[in-house]
């Protein structure tokens, strides 16, 4: 059984909104990003390649389903990102694959107390 | 090089070659080492006319889809390669994929020509790992042997490229036996490379289709149907026996359904095409495939089932198809529930004995 650590990797204020900062915890590499403020972790890794998916574009998306009529849809705004290596991409906030229904990134948890911006993991 | 863990717990190491990368080949850049008067005509254009990578009317998609990769320096190709594993990359072209889709026979020629020596003089003259190919211009295959002839024994020429986007009449026409004599006599192999574009030759009349996932998806693979089909109703490997050819940049699960597909016509017209010694699976097994881009079922035993209908363990190769963006790296071939002899041979063996790597 593992247990979770808290890692501080930053004070708020070092990750800029819209970006992401790479950290190494336990041999893992993870992104921590900044989305309107709030933070989310995913692993730097992509489910399709391994590829290095934080250091993608963070954007958003286009949908289309029944909610929208079957229209494009600009969705997601600023909570996407997108695998530098082929494109596949997640929904930062989640770790949802927005390719495959039931492919999901492990998002871990990060915190902030006093400032300091802090991973579990 | 890339470590594994053996079959019986050891450490085994596999040289990688990947047989598919691509260098940016802008039309200024070569344009020194073009014949009058087409060198003019180059230093004065954006790109070549009429020379695209892809259909320029579509949407850009807003989101975040990488910017562009591409390859300038040598240098910077070599470090790339060293960080995805691969010893040994074989060259091919951005701008000239599309070679074959001009009208002008000269100026096409011209174009291959100045290719060839550029390439030759910038890329491989050094012994560190980058092969390349010689691009013939089917427009011209006479120029194109001779090209051939000229350069086929060069330091680090190990294939000759055969541009397939919009290439009309398909490579089984007797007009490119001239490009077939030639290699075969150097021992060079051909290569066969598609890429997409829309044209009004088959299958690159792809106009009703309105995504580059259907465009992309179909031009590759049919593109080397097209060719092949035509290679072996002429009796191109018939009448080259000693000419090794291989294709590049379509995946490998259709093949076992082009044989099988061909076979079956065969038996009722076999009389069109009484080149043919044995029924057409017997020399489409004779080519070699290129992995990228490779399939990627969810049980990936389905693929090496299929690639044993076309013993895929002596006749397919790794390509990466670096730095596009459809690129695949080699963990993803070598994750394919393969011996490690059979890694060994598609992810470096196999292409060192179709482009004679052994003694080169």
């Amino acid at each position: 059984m593992s247990m979770v650590r808290q890692h501080v990797v930053g004070k708020v204020g070092d990750i800029a909104e819209g970006t992401c900062l790479l950290v190494s915890v336990d041999g893992r590499e993870i992104g921590v990003f900044n989305i309107r403020g709030k933070y989310y972790a995913l692993p730097n890794i992509c489910i399709h390649q391994s590829g290095p998916l934080c250091r993608g574009i963070v954007s958003g998306t286009v949908i289309a389903n029944a909610g929208t009529h079957w229209e494009f849809q600009w969705a997601f705004d600023g909570e996407v990102v997108t695998c530098p290596w082929h494109g596949l991409e997640f929904n930062i906030t989640t770790g949802q694959c927005l390719a495959f229904s039931h492919r999901r990134l492990r998002a871990y948890q990060v915190l902030v107390e006093s400032d300091r911006i802090i991973l579990a993991v | 090089m890339i470590t594994l863990r053996g079959e019986h717990n050891d450490t085994v190491t596999l040289r990688i070659i990947d047989t598919d990368v691509h260098i940016q080949d802008d039309p200024q850049i070569w344009a020194p080492y073009c014949d009058m008067p087409w060198r003019k005509a180059l230093e004065q254009v954006e790109g070549i006319p009429g020379f695209s990578l892809g259909p320029h009317l579509d949407p850009t998609f807003p989101g975040g889809m990488a910017l562009r990769r591409d390859v300038h320096t040598p240098a910077q190709l070599r470090k790339e390669l060293d960080e995805l594993g691969i010893d040994t990359g074989i060259i091919f072209p951005n701008y000239l994929l599309a070679l074959s889709m001009l009208p002008h026979r000269e100026f096409a020629a011209a174009i291959a020509r100045a290719y060839n020596a550029w390439l030759i003089d910038n890329w491989l003259g050094e012994e560190n790992g980058l092969k390349g190919c010689l691009a013939a211009a089917p427009q011209d295959p006479i120029d194109a042997a001779r090209q051939i002839e000229r350069y086929g024994q060069e330091k680090n020429v190990v294939a000759v490229f055969l541009p397939c986007a919009g290439v009309h009449p398909y490579y089984g026409d007797r007009a490119y036996d001239p490009i077939y004599a030639a290699a075969q006599d150097l021992g060079l192999p051909v290569v066969l490379h598609s890429v997409s574009v829309v044209h009004p030759v088959f299958p690159f009349n792809l106009h009703e289709f309105d995504t580059n996932l259907a465009r992309h998806a179909l031009s590759h693979p049919l593109s080397i149907f097209a060719n092949i089909v035509s290679m072996i109703t002429s009796g191109v490997p018939v009448r080259f026996p000693n000419l090794k050819i291989a294709c590049s940049e379509a995946g490998i699960s259709w093949v076992p359904f082009l044989m099988w597909r061909l076979d079956k016509e065969y038996l009722q017209h076999r009389i069109e095409v009484p080149y043919l010694q044995d029924k057409p699976s017997t020399y489409i097994k004779q080519f070699y495939f290129c992995t990228q881009p490779i399939e990627e079922p969810n049980d990936a035993k389905q693929l090496v089932d299929l690639m044993r209908f076309f013993d895929g363990e002596n006749h397919v190769m790794f390509a990466s198809d670096w730095p596009h963006p459809d690129f695949d790296h080699p963990n993803k071939v070598l994750q394919l529930p393969l011996s490690i002899e059979g890694k060994r041979k598609i992810m470096g063996e196999n292409a060192v004995r179709f482009f004679n790597l052994g003694h080169r």
